[in-house]
């Protein structure tokens, strides 16, 4: 019979209720005899009755009509968010920084890398969109593949991502630093997790497969006959990958 | 439909967390707005078998990820000064003030603990559930709980044999200190 103390792990999940009986019964008998632990327990239950003081009665005030209303309405609400106008800066910032970019460094990173830099802002503006996350929605996919196609002066077609679950939610144009535009399109899964794939003109051939990111946006690209893709996720780079190789299949 | 009317029974438990979450009440309604609308549109597509109140919360997740992304730090710290507390007062503005603490102090948790701590404090969500609505292993869910609450005793002036408070309810201690 040790007398050992009790792990946090232990403690935590004897205190979320989350022991099978046995093991629970085993760390009671041992809590006895273990004052500091009671001690702690003692505080997440105060912590506990804290945070419920503070928030409890928010579930109390009348629910909006917006909210029971979002429910029982076919398309959302159109609405000026504040949040668009930022989206519009933030895109009109990249566009600037690209260009100072291009004027002032030394090095300017490699083409593919400005690929994806460029990817990930687009991505990071749009994803939180609630009202306009793209221009054309892919209801309207024929005008939509059309539309991209003449701006982008060459045959755009957004892959297919269904097999990875992810549904095309539509696409838009996005200004570049340089003189032809970049497409996005951006998919979602059944759990409202978001992708984009950011498609450019890549003058440099053909490349494998690369990783950016920064922390927990992640972004895989590639170049292929003159153009770059970047597909860009909050994601595990292996599970970005395999939907990557979904859209590669599709795109060659 | 019967699961329009189910996730109707989540609204307020939904804008609970989400309030907490944004410590703003038209920002946290913003948010599960955009959450009901995900779920409208997606839950055809979601596994009959998923247990539809941790889908429901996993999609209003996503949502804070993806809007923390973007603004990751408006309104995150809390001077410490504002924390400080006058030594005599009566009882209950000393619990007001140790409430306020807690406030300050989960307001100043990282995104991801603040998200686990919120579930299961104030929302009650079993081990199972928060794993499944954060989307991480159950070592993962407990790990970080314990660091949300080893962070909030400790910014709460809780924790410590250093300076035992024989009153400690009556008497938080200034943080500044």
């Amino acid at each position: 019979m040790t007398p050992d103390r009790l792990t946090e792990d232990e403690l935590i999940a004897y205190f979320e209720d989350a022991l099978p009986p046995a093991d629970r019964a085993r760390v009671a008998a041992r809590l006895e005899h273990d004052p500091e632990a009671q001690a702690q327990l003692a505080d997440w239950a105060r912590q506990n009755a804290d945070i419920r003081a503070l928030y409890a009665d928010q579930a109390d005030t009348p629910v909006p009509d917006r909210l029971r209303a979002a429910l029982h309405r076919a398309p959302p609400p159109r609405r000026f968010w504040p949040q668009q106008v930022a989206a519009m800066l933030a895109v009109l910032g990249v566009g600037l920084a690209g260009g100072w970019t291009t004027h002032a460094a030394l090095q300017p990173p490699p083409e593919a890398t400005r690929l994806a830099q460029a990817a990930i802002s687009a991505h990071d503006t749009y994803v939180v969109e609630v009202v306009h996350p793209v221009e054309v929605a892919s209801d309207q996919r024929d005008h939509m593949d059309t539309w991209m196609s003449n701006r982008m002066g060459t045959q755009m077609r957004p892959p297919d991502l269904a097999a990875a679950g992810f549904t095309l939610m539509g696409g838009r144009i996005l200004p570049t630093a340089g003189d032809r535009p970049a497409g996005l399109y951006m998919y979602e899964n059944a759990d409202g997790q978001r992708i984009t794939l950011y498609v450019s003109h890549q003058p440099s051939g053909n490349s494998a497969f690369q990783f950016a990111g920064d922390g927990t946006t992640q972004s895989l690209y590639w170049t292929d006959d003159g153009l770059g893709y970047a597909l860009v996720g909050a994601m595990p780079r292996d599970r970005l990958k395999t939907v990557a190789k979904q859209a590669y299949d599709q795109l060659l | 439909m019967a699961v329009l009317d189910e996730i109707e029974q989540l609204i307020p438990d939904l804008r609970r967390y989400a309030y907490a979450l944004m410590r703003d009440r038209e920002a946290g309604d913003d948010l599960v707005q955009d959450c009901l609308e995900r779920a409208v549109a997606k839950h055809g597509a979601r596994r009959p078998d998923a247990p539809l109140r941790a889908w429901v919360f996993r999609i209003l997740i996503n949502r804070h990820r993806d809007l923390m992304r973007r603004a990751p730090r408006a309104g995150h710290l809390v001077p410490v000064d504002s924390l400080s507390v006058e030594p005599a007062r009566p009882a209950a503005q000393d619990a007001h003030m140790a409430l306020r603490e807690t406030e300050a102090a989960i307001a100043r948790l990282p995104e991801d603990q603040r998200r686990a701590l919120l579930l299961v404090a104030l929302e009650g969500a079993t081990f199972e559930e928060a794993a499944a609505a954060l989307e991480i292993p159950k070592g993962t869910l407990m790990s970080r709980l314990a660091r949300a609450r080893a962070a909030l005793r400790t910014m709460t002036g809780r924790d410590g044999p250093k300076a035992p408070a024989p009153h400690r309810a009556d008497h938080p201690r200034d943080l500044t200190q």
